[in-house]
């Protein structure tokens, strides 16, 4: 496993085990993040990766092991993190921008200090016109922007994002891709994504981990050394395909077990 | 914009024009018959009645109006705090939420009788009969609005940090909002029903005794006058709900607020 030195640790996950009754969901997973790491954790559907990414939340318990956020045990939601999740789940009776500063109501901090941030993030999701519309105007890939935007409002250490884009069409989502790599670009972020996509996880990692079907358990991790900033480009690139191949090849291998 | 304009007035305009085709048609028969106002009142001979004895129907409009606005707002308020009630507690949602389900096999306009024996007759039989009549739908139709809320938007919430009071501010009472308009519609309808039918059996005055009354005095075409002026009535208070349904629920589509639950 990757080592991190203790000063850039962010995110600790040591000896993690999920069962629902006598159903083991995950076995034994341990993963460190560092500081603005974009870290994948690339599975099957089905395989635990996105229970994992809930009880890095705080949402959901651990049957054992431990997780630790800049080494305080997680034990329960914390305002240092933004969730994205597989849906926009949008308040349809909000619009955008009142969307994107819903955290900051929550967190009971003062949203007219906020409208102005809401704003700029609006701006660099390229949605700053539709800031007062309703969410049914907008179409699927605008409202995870959104989403995106929301996840982000309360400045959070950390972004968890849990198959954002899969539920957009294909075109969307090679676009919306490009589109985070570079607002991660221009607002850095400990980034923790979970995907069932090979191209997608290597496009946008640092560092893909690969989780074997359940009881889910990291049976590969991969650095990604390709340079930055990531266009789409990138996508036709010999070094690109080389490491969507490797990758692959551990997702394979995975389901031989 | 203008295509939407053009659809909205043809929406409009077919149900009026053959209204106006029916009424004439009724006219026609009854004068070429010479059917007997004491059977069936021609439609100008309504429109008369309503002109000429327009004291005695607005003397007995005011006091059905005033109970059924009053019955009306008191299950609007019941059935929106039980419905909380219920949401929140799991052992009211078990215990009573089944006997309010299986207690409406009940035809509640034939507790009406029972009322009078034991109120009397007067207003508060016409009241209680109103209420018990609007409180289910008001009562299932906001439950259903304050419970249906995707799970994925709770744990949105829990993620980020949401205390109770909030989920129920934020998000409970606005998801709510449409179901609650859906119930008020079907229970304004249902508080006219309720004293109207109370009035018949309980009371000295108001639409519903004045029905009765003329029914009595074979005076058809004041029975006529006064259920066209308790529809003008109930159209009227049916339509000041939708209209601030409009506004209060802005975030769904005109079409999808028409549609809404049945009782």
């Amino acid at each position: 496993m990757e080592r991190i030195e203790a000063a850039s640790l962010v995110l600790r996950v040591k000896s993690v085990r999920k069962l629902y009754g006598a159903l083991e969901a995950i076995r034994n997973v341990s993963l460190d993040v560092a500081t603005n790491e974009f870290v994948s954790i690339l599975g099957p559907s089905g395989c635990g990766k996105s229970t994992l990414l809930m009880m890095v939340a705080g949402v959901v318990d651990k049957s054992a092991g431990e997780i630790s956020i800049n080494d305080a045990p997680v034990t329960g939601p914390r305002p240092d993190i933004g969730v994205v999740f597989q849906q926009p789940v949008l308040l349809p009776w909000r619009t955008v921008l009142d969307n994107v500063l819903f955290p900051i109501e929550l967190l009971k901090a003062s949203r007219a200090k906020y409208t102005e941030r809401a704003m700029e993030l609006l701006a660099m999701a390229k949605i700053h016109d539709f800031a007062d519309h309703l969410p049914r105007q907008l179409s699927g890939g605008m409202r995870q922007r959104v989403s995106i935007c929301r996840a982000l409002i309360h400045d959070p250490g950390i972004l968890l994002m849990d198959e954002p884009f899969s539920a957009l069409d294909a075109i969307t989502r090679d676009e919306m891709g490009v589109e985070l790599s570079r607002i991660w670009q221009a607002n850095r972020k400990t980034v923790l994504f979970v995907t069932h996509s090979i191209r997608e996880a290597a496009f946008l990692s640092d560092r893909v981990i690969v989780m074997g079907r359940r009881p889910a358990t990291i049976v590969e991790e991969v650095k990604i050394e390709l340079p930055r900033p990531r266009d789409i480009a990138l996508m036709e690139s010999e070094p690109f395909n080389s490491y969507v191949r490797r990758l692959r090849k551990a997702i394979e291998a995975s389901h031989a077990h | 914009m203008l295509t939407d304009a053009r659809k909205k007035f043809l929406d409009l305009l077919w149900p009026i024009l053959i209204s106006v085709l029916m009424i004439a048609g009724w006219e026609l028969i009854v004068r070429a018959l010479g059917v007997r106002s004491i059977i069936l009142p021609s439609p100008s001979r309504i429109v008369e009645t309503l002109i000429e004895r327009h004291d005695l129907l607005l003397a007995n409009l005011w006091p059905s109006l005033y109970l059924t606005v009053i019955g009306f707002a008191l299950s609007v308020g019941g059935g929106i705090l039980v419905a909380v009630l219920i949401t929140y507690s799991s052992f009211l949602r078990r215990g009573f939420y089944p006997i309010i389900i299986v207690s409406q096999v009940v035809p509640k306009i034939s507790i009406a009788p029972l009322f009078i024996v034991w109120f009397g007759t007067g207003a508060v039989s016409c009241l209680l009969l109103a209420f018990l009549i609007t409180f289910f739908p008001m009562t299932i139709n906001s439950a259903l609005g304050f419970q249906s809320i995707d799970e994925d938007i709770h744990l949105m919430a829990r993620t980020f940090m949401a205390s109770p009071w909030q989920v129920f501010w934020k998000i409970r009472m606005p998801n709510a909002l449409p179901h609650i308009f859906g119930g008020m519609k079907i229970s304004i309808t249902l508080a006219i029903i309720g004293v109207i039918v109370s009035e018949f059996v309980a009371s000295q005055q108001g639409i519903g005794y004045l029905i009765k009354l003329a029914g009595g005095m074979l005076d058809t075409p004041l029975m006529m006058a006064s259920i066209t002026i308790l529809s003008i009535a109930g159209l009227l208070l049916y339509g000041l709900i939708a209209l601030v349904e409009q506004r209060a629920v802005y975030w769904q589509k005109s079409s999808d607020i028409s549609g809404s639950a049945g009782g």
